[in-house]
């Protein structure tokens, strides 16, 4: 059973249509790119997934579920924000993820982090900006969830940064799950990819394989991108 | 889920509470050696210092109640309307336990809060009056005498009813006026545009409509001689109770809705 | 290891090139036990099934080869390895002969640039 599938899903926010008609599945073991220019719909489909946002249109359903309780407990979501209470310690954090998340693996976690160079003790708000970030990852990937949905990744970090999240994605790779990476930063991304899925002005454009892409097109996703969504 | 939350809720709340009785604590102390020292001193500085620190202490107290219900206000939107929204909301949480948690934290620190300055005015009043505890007690009625008064009067019966209900009413108050809070808040912030400004309003509305309803039932209770003998007022009392629980009901159902089906973080 | 890849091949069919180079130089050397999938993938930077496809295809060209339990392994076998340095080669001698070709140098013309450079070479290593 695919651990995301969409049917027709539709959302409006008032007079404006942020999805129309998406229709799509993300199987099991796979890492898939969900690419589009800024406001394709991109942040909308995730939010639907972890149920910040209700359909106007059609269903999306994880592990066959509507959102909810039961789909949260299995979907570990990145928002592409900072939204960790700042006055917490990493280790309050993680006393926070162990308590709601059976599926939170402290150990990891605790690695991950002394790894970085922060002390349980350290408290959010004395972190720089990159370190918050790294820190909302690590929460995230720890999580032995179903399905990862992570909203722009790697926008706005240092070539490092982005090495590093890109390694942390790869490194806790499992193959019951589902990673959905959610970029307009092609290029960077393409060699973690599985498949894309192409979105503009809420519509689904193609979703295919990159293997498949680079043999029949000849060129990489990201030039493959480039010509499509060409203005 | 429910107790995890608590001890979340109280443990967020608690770090920004008890500061604030901390100050209060202060205050008071500064306030006890003015009241104890401005006789005895002639000098002007020193008077108007004692009276600045006793006018402050009354205002602290005042504060801290007014405080108390700006943090949970605030408490609830910066944690399920925020940015924390992201992370609260995607916990395996109903919107039910979000909506309790909150409720219950809040409550429990109204009924701290009294209770704290209560203590406080309490001590200030026994230092000021130098009175110890031990003359306190030995002038309370025994048990026994108490009984036996409660028994006399009628208080038993009618009275413990209407104490109860009191007590029950005061509670309930406090949880509508949360959820008057809440409600408005989850209902602002489902809309598209101007969600501050829409909370607003939303508040303003629920306020009016309230409380004509109030009003109207107030009316028909004199009307209907509601107030002339004790088990009247207790059945009024009843009703008003009703009215409170239907207003709280009414609240809850906005803010439920209003969170699972209209949320939208920025 | 350096892994960089290019648009316009699929990237398992450029890993397992990278892979092949890597046995037949020796910088992985005959018998030596590979790292898992993952860290491999983490390493390379790439997707672990796609790193899997590389391996599954190592292992059918004989290059590569997994015991259950212990992990995968170089191949001793210096016949199939040699015989892979010399698929390699002649793969890159197309390559430069094409190149060359488009250049406009003929096959005479092609030995005797061969021919002076090796020259140049010896000299300038009897010079030093």
């Amino acid at each position: 059973m695919p651990i995301l599938e969409c049917k027709e899903l539709g959302k409006r926010f008032g007079g404006v249509s942020a999805l129309d008609g998406v229709t799509l599945a993300v199987e099991p073991g796979r890492v898939v790119g969900l690419l589009g220019p800024n406001g394709s719909g991109k942040t909308t489909l995730l939010k639907l997934a972890n149920g910040l946002l209700t359909p106007t249109a059609g269903e999306i359903l994880i592990n066959g579920e509507r959102p909810g309780v039961g789909t949260k407990a299995v979907v570990s979501y990145l928002p592409d924000r900072e939204y960790l209470p700042d006055w917490m310690t990493a280790k309050q954090l993680m006393d926070l993820f162990c308590d709601f998340y059976a599926d939170f693996d402290r150990e990891r976690a605790r690695e991950m982090l002394a790894r970085l160079g922060i002390a349980d003790t350290m408290h959010i708000k004395q972190m720089s900006k990159g370190t918050r970030e790294k820190v909302q990852l690590i929460m995230v990937m720890s999580r032995r969830a179903l399905l990862y949905l992570l909203d722009e990744p790697i926008g706005g970090v240092d070539p490092a940064t982005r090495d590093y999240i890109l390694e942390t994605i790869i490194r806790n790779y499992n193959p019951e799950a589902a990673v959905v990476i959610s970029t307009h930063l092609i290029a960077d991304v393409e060699q973690v990819l599985d498949e894309v899925i192409f979105i503009r002005d809420g519509r689904i454009m193609l979703q295919s394989s990159v293997d498949a892409i680079r043999e029949e097109k000849g060129m990489s996703v990201d030039q493959y991108f480039r010509e499509v969504f060409k203005c | 889920m429910l107790g995890r939350l608590l001890k979340h809720e109280f443990r967020a709340t608690a770090r920004v509470m008890l500061p604030i009785y901390g100050a209060v604590l202060i205050l008071a102390v500064l306030a006890n050696f003015s009241f104890s020292l401005i006789d005895a001193t002639d000098s002007l500085f020193l008077h108007i210092l004692f009276i600045f620190f006793i006018v402050v202490f009354f205002i602290g107290v005042v504060g801290s109640f007014v405080l108390t219900v700006v943090v949970m206000v605030s408490r609830f939107y910066r944690n399920l309307l925020k940015n924390q929204g992201y992370l609260m909301h995607t916990l395996p949480v109903t919107v039910h336990g979000h909506l309790w948690s909150k409720l219950i934290v809040s409550l429990v620190w109204f009924f701290a809060t009294a209770v704290f300055i209560l203590i406080v005015f309490l001590l200030t009043g026994l230092i000021q009056t130098n009175t110890g505890i031990g003359d306190i007690l030995s002038n309370f009625p025994s048990w026994a005498e108490v009984k036996e008064f409660l028994a006399e009067s009628g208080f038993l019966g009618q009275g413990v009813l209407m104490t109860a209900e009191l007590a029950v009413i005061v509670l309930v108050e406090a949880l509508v006026t949360c959820l008057h809070f809440y409600a408005a808040m989850s209902l602002g912030h489902a809309c598209a545009k101007s969600k501050v400004l829409m909370s607003i309003v939303f508040f303003v509305a629920i306020s009016v409509v309230f409380s004509i309803l109030e009003n109207v039932c107030v009316i028909g209770f004199i009307a209907a001689d509601a107030f002339d003998s004790i088990e009247h007022l207790s059945a009024g009392l009843g009703a008003a109770l009703g009215i409170q629980i239907i207003e709280g009901a009414a609240l809850y159902i906005a803010s439920y809705l209003g969170l699972k089906k209209g949320l939208n973080l920025e | 290891m350096d892994w960089s890849f290019r648009n316009d091949l699929p990237i398992y069919a450029q890993l397992v090139e990278r892979l092949k180079l890597g046995i037949v130089t020796g910088e992985l050397t005959p018998g030596a036990r590979l790292p898992s999938v993952r860290e491999l993938a983490a390493e390379a930077g790439v997707n672990p099934n796609t790193m899997q496809r590389a391996l599954t295809e190592l292992e059918r060209a004989g290059l590569v080869y997994a015991q259950r339990t212990a992990g995968r392994f170089v191949t001793e076998d210096t016949a199939v390895i040699a015989a892979s340095k010399t698929a390699m080669a002649e793969s890159r001698l197309r390559d430069f002969l094409t190149a060359m070709k488009k250049l406009g140098y003929d096959r005479d013309g092609i030995a005797a640039l061969l021919t002076e450079k090796k020259e140049e070479q010896e000299h300038a290593d009897t010079g030093m």
